[in-house]
């Protein structure tokens, strides 16, 4: 038995992800399951997902404790050693990140392969969600699955023009994953994770939410105050001397609401790599 | 009636303490941290389940969805019991624990003229829980009760007139408000400051991940919604004295509003076409209503 573990946030997919894999495994004829673990499940909380493929029947009901393969779908939390947490020895761990596997600093002893998924979503679906831009790397390194039995399970989940753009995410990644190689870091210290980024009440800093960031062009800027009214998160401040914007970047979740409503043009929202 | 105010009008000082943790682009979150800049700091906050919207800087007391209206009434008659009426009792809650869950109890609360404010954050579903189909959910609308197939068109039943029926309880003030137009929705929370008895406020905020639109278009979609004769704004006293307070000359195609949101992707031209002649008819009777300055309930 084979058994996958997904770590990503909500929004991303990785709940679809899981499910996909476990219909592509089910199209070759094999025995899955896939387990979501529920949390809150707002947009940006870190949430994760199992899957199992056997032989057999898989009679097993409980959440997966010592999987085989780790599969990352955020580029920040790709960062945390707590990806590999109870990972079996000698096992695979697949992030998304921009890095090759030669530079990721988590350690111990896996297997490392990397793929820009972020990169990749962005370019074939033109939105960050990275669950199907990771699917075609994960294909690749495992050769746990076709990748026309994963084409066919997109289909049933995305009909339409949506499951062509998601298979062309899915081939992109097949071709660009890098590695793996084994881990570089082999004693990597093992950390508590506290990412602030999940749960209910005021979180701490959720500038890892953020795909783009905003920038504010203070030259452009006519004083209109709309990006300061309407952002839901009062990360806009209001300099009243000057009469212009500025940022709390700890608050802002790169929602894009603040450039949207700017009648000049004066917000720009950049990608910055994590 | 609320009085207009202008950009500069509105106070620079913040009652939500950030970052919470609403979805990217959330209008609730929004509809909380302008209801609140309105209301100011002598307030008891009090919820009920829903999504995390913004978290303010307000004592703040909970209980159950049908507990919502007895809650708020026990404060109001506390604070004053104690010679603290200069204290607001408010609720603030979501369409679910509004329209339906908690309706009876807000019911009997508004019917005995109680000393509370309510305001609901409309985004018209069940969203903490996973968009389940609320009674403020529209016509059509796909949620997650509401799939699209051969036999299921979304939403078969129109959206609750939740402020009209609060209006037939008689009370001093009903209003709508939205998120895309803040000194509008400003001005009316200040208003009802300035009276006692039952207020309610129903704010209409867009909830990207349950309306399926990119986050960045919130406003957008709340002004397209207003624009468009959907969610007009307005205020009645007492059930009676009827303001509309945005009236363009001419409304825009409901089509602006419905085509960034996927729950309505799947509508035909004919579902439109409903949409569309519902929205105009009652704008036209809103109009009249306007012209009149009253309502006849
Ligand atoms: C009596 C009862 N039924 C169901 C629930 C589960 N529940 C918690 S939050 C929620 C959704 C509330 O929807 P709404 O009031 O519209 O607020 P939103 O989540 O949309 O902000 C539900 C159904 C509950 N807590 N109590
Ligand atoms: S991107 Fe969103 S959260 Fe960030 S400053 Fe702009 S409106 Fe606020
Ligand atoms: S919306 Fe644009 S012009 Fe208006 S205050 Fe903000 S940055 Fe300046
Ligand atoms: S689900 Fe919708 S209403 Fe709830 S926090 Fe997210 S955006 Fe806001
Ligand atoms: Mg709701």
């Amino acid at each position: 038995m084979i058994e996958i573990r997904l770590h990503g946030r909500g929004g991303q997919g990785a709940v679809t992800a899981s499910r996909i894999i476990a219909t592509a495994a089910y199209e070759e004829g094999k025995y899955s399951q896939a387990i979501p673990m529920y949390g809150t499940e707002r947009r940006g909380a870190p949430l994760t997902a199992f899957v199992r493929i056997d032989d057999v029947r898989v009679r097993e009901r409980e959440l997966v404790h010592n999987p085989e393969i780790s599969i990352v779908l955020d580029p920040l939390i790709a960062k945390q050693q707590a990806v590999v947490d109870s990972l079996k020895p000698g096992g695979l761990v697949l992030l998304n990140t921009a890095y090759p596997p030669e530079e990721v600093k988590i350690g111990g002893d896996f297997k490392v392969a990397t793929v820009d998924a972020t990169t990749i979503a962005l370019e074939t679906l033109g939105r960050p969600i990275t669950n199907t831009a990771i699917l075609g790397a994960f294909a690749k390194i495992t050769g746990l699955l076709k990748v026309e039995s994963l084409e066919k399970a997109i289909k049933k989940f995305f009909p339409g023009r949506l499951g062509d753009m998601n298979i062309a995410a899915v081939k992109r990644s097949y071709d660009e994953v890098k590695g793996p190689i084994q881990a570089v870091v082999k004693d990597a210290p093992p950390e508590k994770v506290d990412i602030h980024v999940g749960g209910y009440g005021v979180l701490k800093d959720v500038s890892s939410w953020r795909v783009y960031t905003p920038e504010i062009d203070v030259e452009k800027c006519i004083g209109c105050k709309n990006c300061w009214i309407f952002c839901p998160e009062t990360a806009i401040q209001w300099d009243e001397e000057k009469n212009k914007p500025w940022i709390r970047y700890d608050a802002c979740k790169g929602c894009g609401v603040c450039a949207n409503e700017c009648p000049v043009n004066a917000i720009e929202m950049v990608r910055v790599e994590v | 009636m609320s009085e207009r105010i202008t950009r500069a009008q509105i106070p620079i000082s913040e009652l939500t303490i950030t970052p919470g943790s609403a979805c990217q682009g959330c209008g609730a979150a929004l509809a909380a941290r302008l209801s609140f800049k309105a209301l100011g700091p002598n307030v008891i906050r009090h919820g009920i389940p829903c999504c995390p919207d913004s978290v303010t800087q307000t004592p703040r007391v909970g209980t159950v969805f049908e507990g919502g209206g007895a809650q708020l009434t026990g404060t109001a008659r506390a604070l004053k019991a104690i010679g603290r009426e200069d204290v607001l009792a408010v609720g603030f809650y979501g369409d679910g624990g509004t329209y339906d869950i908690g309706f009876q109890g807000l019911s009997a609360a508004a019917e005995r003229n109680e000393n509370i404010i309510v305001i609901t954050k409309d985004n018209e579903a069940y969203m903490n829980t996973g968009n389940q189909r609320s009674g403020a959910t529209p016509k059509y609308a796909r949620t997650s009760t509401n799939p699209i197939g051969p036999r299921s068109r979304g939403k078969p039943r129109p959206k609750k007139n939740i402020p009209f029926i609060f209006a037939a309880h008689y009370v001093p003030y009903v209003g709508t408000a939205s998120v895309g137009f803040p000194e509008d929705l400003i001005a009316k929370v200040t208003y009802m400051k300035t009276i006692k008895g039952f207020r309610m406020l129903i704010v209409q905020s867009p909830c990207p991940v349950g309306w399926r639109f990119d986050p960045a278009k919130t406003i957008e979609i709340a002004r397209s919604s207003v624009q468009s004769g959907i969610w007009p704004l307005y205020e009645i006293l007492d059930g009676k004295t009827f303001k509309l307070n945005y009236k363009p000359k001419e409304l825009k195609p409901v089509t602006e509003y419905l085509s960034p949101q996927a729950r309505f992707r799947h509508m035909t031209e004919d579902e439109i076409a409903d949409i569309q002649e519902t929205a105009t008819a009652n704008w036209e009777n809103l109009l009249k209503a306007d012209e009149m300055g009253r309502l006849t309930l």
